[in-house]
C-alpha cells in the first residue's frame, strides 16, 4: 500500500518532467505496477532515431525490491537478451545492488545511457558483446539495421 | 509526456474513473499545476541546470552536445577535461570512481580517467586518488570559478548565509580559506569495524554469527590479529574508551589460530593471510595457498572477508566459516557535519509547533514523502538519515540487530549500548575553528581537490540555514557534507518539484534537486563501472571512494575517542559497535 503512494509520486514526476528522450505512461491505467516507457535512441548511437518500448514492472515490494526492465522492441545490444523477452541486465537492478532510495528516473536514465555505451564486459549476449568489442563497425551496422526494422515507426 | 499529461488533465475534467485512480490522476494534475505555478521558484535550478548540462540530463540547453561528449566514456582524458571543468565536484567524484575501478578491472577499460592511473596500479588507493584529483581538480576549479563568477557576479553574496536561497549564487564567492582547509594529520588513529555478513543472495549457508567488532589502533604500527578463539587465552576485553589492537577471535574450527592480520599503513587498511590452513578470502578471492603467508591486500569499506570454508557442510556452528563485512574510512560520517547537524536542529525543532523551522526538511527515501514533520514516528540511523518508522521498519527487523542504511549503506548495530558521552555541544563549537586553523597549515592538502569540492558544496549546500554554526568551521564541514550528500544521493527529489509539497521548503528544493542531479550524474553517467565489482554497489562505492580522497580520509581522523565527536546526539563515534 505504501508503495503505491511512492510509485504514484515517481510516475507523476516522470510525467511532469520526463528525462531526456524518455516518456513514461502506465501500460494499463488500472495497474500502477506496469509502466510503458518510450525511449528514444540516443544521438550518436546506432539506435538513433529509433523509439524503443521499454516495459518496466514494479514488484509489490517496491522500493525494497528492484523493478525489472525489459525491451518490448527488438534491439541489437549486448546487454539486452535477443529473445522475445528483451530482458535487460542493469547492474543497479540486481537484488544485492538495489537501494530503496534509487528512483525509477535514475534507472531509466541509466538504461538509456546503456544504449549509448553498451557494457560488453557485463553482457548478456556474449556474441554481440564480442562483436561490439572486436568488430565495432559491423555491430553498428546491424544495430542500425535492427533499429530501422523494429524501432522506427514509419 | 504530453500524451499522458493530456490524459491526466482530461480525466480530471470528466472524472470517469474509480476512486483510487481518480485520486491518482488528480495527484498528477496537482503536481503538474504545482510545478507550473512554482516555475518562478524553479528559476535557480533551471539556470543551474542549463549551465551544467551534466547535472540535469533533461535539460535541452545549448550545451547538450557537450554533455554527450563529457558523458561518454569513450573519449580520452582530454575530451573529458573541459566537461569536468564545468561540473565541479561531482564529476571529480565519478572520476575517482573510474580511477579505482579501472584499477580493479582489466586494463582494457581505458576510461576517461587519469593518465596517471596505469603507473600507480599497485600503490595504495589514496596516493592515486590524491594525484588523480590533483591533476583533475585544478583546472576545473579555476574554470568553474571563472564561469560562475562571470555569470553571477551581480548577485553573488559575500558569504553563504542562511538567507541565501539561490543555489548557484554563492558559488563564485567561496572564501579562499575554504580552499585550504582540510583536516589532515598523520597521527590520527585508524578505526576498523567488522560486521557479520550473510550472503543472502547466493543461498549459501549462514556464516558464523558474531557481534560487531570495532578496533581503533593505538599506533600506526599496531596490527590486528585475527584467529580462532581459544578458551585458554579467552578474548581480552578491550577497554572501550581506549584504542586497542586486541586480537579478534572467532569460535570456529575453520579459523586457524593465526589466520590473518589487518594492518594500517599510509592511510590505507590492508589484510594479509598469515598462513591459515583454510584460507582467507577477500571478495571471494583466496589470498594465499594453504599455510602460506600472503602479501598485503588493500581493503576498503564494504569489502567482504571470509575466513575459512564451511567444514562438513557447516551444519554445526563450530564448523562455519566467518564472513566479515569491513567498515573503514567511514568516520567522516561520524563527526559533526552540516548534514547531521542540520538533522539535529530539525529534531530539536520537532516539538515546537508551527513556529519551528523546517526548512531543512529531507524526504523519506522510502516513500519519498517529507520526513520531518511533527506527529510522525520517525527513525534515524547513526548516519543521520531519517525515515518514517513505518517505511523503514521492514528493514529494521530484517537483520536485527544489524541495520544497513538504504541510503548510504552504512551499518548500524541497533543493539549497541547507548552512547551517553554526547553532552557537550558547545565544546565542539569552540573546537571547530581551532581544528580548521590547525589543519590549515598541514602540508598534505591536495590543493586541487579541495577547491573543487568546496566550490560545489558551497553552491549546493552553503545556503542552508546553519544557525548554530560559526562560519569559521564551515568549510571543513562543508567538504564532509558534500560527501554525505553525494552518498545521500537518491533520497533526494529528482528535481521535479516534489519538494514543493511542503510549502516551507520552497527555498530548499533547488539545492536538493541539484544534489540529486549531481549524485545521479555521478552514478548514471558511468556505465562501465558496475560489472567489475559485483560486491560493491556503484552508488555505495561512490561515497566510499570519496572517503578515500586524501582530504577526507585524513580529515576523518579515524579516532573515535577524540572529544571532537561529542557534539550532540548526531555525531557518532564508532563506539557503537564496541564491546
Amino acid at each position: 500500500m505504501g508503495s503505491q503512494k511512492r510509485i504514484a509520486k515517481e510516475l507523476s514526476e516522470l510525467v511532469e518532467s520526463p528525462p531526456d528522450g524518455i516518456t513514461v505512461e502506465l501500460a494499463d491505467e488500472a495497474n500502477l505496477y506496469k509502466w510503458k516507457v518510450f525511449m528514444e535512441g540516443p544521438e550518436g548511437s546506432p539506435y538513433q532515431d529509433g523509439k524503443f518500448l521499454v516495459n518496466l514492472t514494479l514488484p509489490t515490494e517496491y522500493p525494497f525490491k528492484p523493478p525489472t526492465v525489459s525491451f518490448g522492441t527488438k534491439i541489437y545490444h549486448p546487454n539486452v537478451t535477443n529473445d522475445d523477452k528483451g530482458s535487460m541486465c542493469l547492474g543497479m537492478l540486481r537484488a544485492d545492488e538495489w537501494k530503496p532510495s534509487s528512483k525509477i528516473a535514475a534507472v531509466l536514465q541509466f538504461a538509456r545511457q546503456l544504449l549509448l555505451e553498451p557494457m560488453p564486459d557485463d553482457a548478456i549476449e556474449g556474441r554481440i558483446a564480442e562483436q561490439y568489442k572486436n568488430d565495432r563497425k559491423r555491430y553498428d551496422e546491424i544495430a542500425r539495421e535492427w533499429t530501422r526494422k523494429w524501432a522506427v515507426s514509419e | 509526456m504530453s500524451a499522458s499529461t493530456a490524459t491526466a488533465s482530461a480525466s480530471l475534467s470528466d472524472c470517469p474513473r474509480p476512486g483510487r485512480l481518480r485520486r491518482f490522476s488528480q495527484l498528477r494534475a496537482y503536481t503538474q499545476t504545482l510545478s507550473h505555478s512554482s516555475s518562478g521558484g524553479h528559476r535557480s535550478r533551471n539556470s543551474l541546470s542549463s549551465r551544467v548540462p551534466w547535472l540535469s540530463p533533461s535539460s535541452s540547453g545549448p550545451e547538450s552536445p557537450t554533455l554527450q561528449v563529457g558523458n561518454s566514456t569513450a573519449p580520452g582524458p582530454e575530451s573529458d577535461q573541459p566537461a569536468l571543468s564545468r561540473y565541479t565536484s561531482a564529476p571529480t567524484a565519478s572520476s575517482h570512481g573510474l580511477g579505482v575501478d579501472t584499477q580493479t578491472s582489466s586494463a582494457e577499460s581505458s576510461r576517461s580517467t587519469p593518465p596517471n592511473e596505469p603507473t600507480q596500479r599497485s600503490t595504495n588507493v589514496m596516493a592515486r586518488l590524491r594525484s588523480a584529483s590533483a591533476v583533475q581538480g585544478r583546472p576545473p576549479r579555476t574554470i568553474a570559478l571563472a564561469r560562475t563568477a562571470t555569470q553571477e557576479a551581480p548577485t553573488s553574496l559575500p558569504e553563504p548565509t542562511p538567507a541565501a536561497t539561490d543555489a548557484p549564487e554563492s558559488t563564485g564567492t567561496i572564501p579562499t580559506d575554504a580552499v585550504q582547509v582540510t583536516a589532515v594529520s598523520a597521527n590520527k588513529k585508524a578505526t576498523i569495524r567488522f560486521f557479520p555478513y550473510q550472503d543472502t543472495f547466493q543461498s549459501s549457508r549462514p556464516s558464523l554469527p558474531f557481534v560487531p567488532i570495532a578496533r581503533t589502533l593505538p599506533s600506526e604500527s599496531s596490527v590486528i590479529r585475527v584467529g580462532r578463539y581459544s578458551e585458554r587465552d579467552g578474548i581480552p576485553i578491550p577497554n572501550p574508551t581506549e584504542p586497542s589492537d586486541a586480537p579478534v577471535g572467532f569460535k570456529s574450527k575453520v579459523v586457524s589460530r593465526k589466520h590473518c592480520e589487518f594492518i594500517y599503513s599510509n592511510g590505507q587498511w590492508h589484510i594479509k593471510d598469515v598462513g591459515s590452513s583454510s584460507g582467507t578470502f577477500l571478495n571471494h578471492m583466496r589470498l594465499s595457498q594453504p599455510n602460506m603467508v600472503s602479501r598485503l591486500y588493500s581493503i576498503k569499506d564494504g569489502d567482504i572477508v571470509q575466513l575459512g570454508i564451511d567444514f562438513r557442510g557447516g551444519e554445526e556452528m563450530i564448523f562455519r566459516c566467518v564472513r566479515i563485512r569491513i567498515e573503514c574510512n567511514r568516520s567522516w560520517q561520524q563527526q559533526p557535519n552540516e548534514f547531521n547537524k542540520n538533522t539535529e536542529s530539525l529534531i530539536k525543532n520537532l516539538g515546537k509547533g508551527d513556529g519551528a523551522d523546517y526548512s531543512g526538511c529531507r524526504e523519506c527515501s522510502i516513500c519519498l514523502g517529507s520526513v520531518l514533520r511533527p506527529y510522525q514516528c520517525l527513525f534515524m540511523a547513526a548516519c543521520a538519515h531519517v525515515w518514517h518508522y513505518k517505511c523503514i521498519s521492514r528493514l529494521l527487523h530484517q537483520d536485527y540487530p544489524m541495520f544497513q542504511c538504504p541510503n548510504c549503506r552504512a551499518f548500524t548495530d541497533l543493539s549497541a549500548e547507548v552512547d551517553d558521552s554526547n553532552d557537550v555541544v558547545e565544546n565542539e563549537e569552540a573546537k571547530g575553528p581551532t581544528e580548521a586553523t590547525s589543519t590549515n597549515d598541514s602540508a598534505e592538502v591536495p590543493a586541487g581537490t579541495q577547491p573543487a569540492q568546496a566550490t560545489t558544496t558551497t553552491s549546493v549546500e552553503g545556503q542552508q540555514p546553519t544557525p548554530l554554526e560559526p562560519h569559521s568551521e564551515e568549510p571543513d564541514f562543508v567538504t564532509d557534507v558534500e560527501n554525505l550528500h553525494l552518498q545521500d544521493d537518491n533520497d533526494e527529489a529528482s528535481g521535479s518539484g516534489i519538494d514543493m509539497e511542503d510549502g516551507h521548503s520552497s527555498d530548499f528544493p533547488a539545492p536538493n534537486a541539484s544534489n540529486d542531479d549531481l549524485a545521479r550524474s555521478a552514478t548514471i553517467s558511468i556505465p562501465g563501472f558496475q560489472p567489475t565489482q559485483p560486491l560493491n554497489v556503484p552508488a555505495a562505492r561512490q561515497p566510499h571512494l570519496r572517503a578515500d580522497t586524501p582530504g577526507r580520509s585524513e580529515t576523518s581522523d579515524d579516532n573515535p575517542l577524540t572529544p571532537r565527536n561529542d557534539s550532540g546526539p548526531l555525531a557518532f563515534d564508532g563506539r557503537a559497535g564496541m564491546r
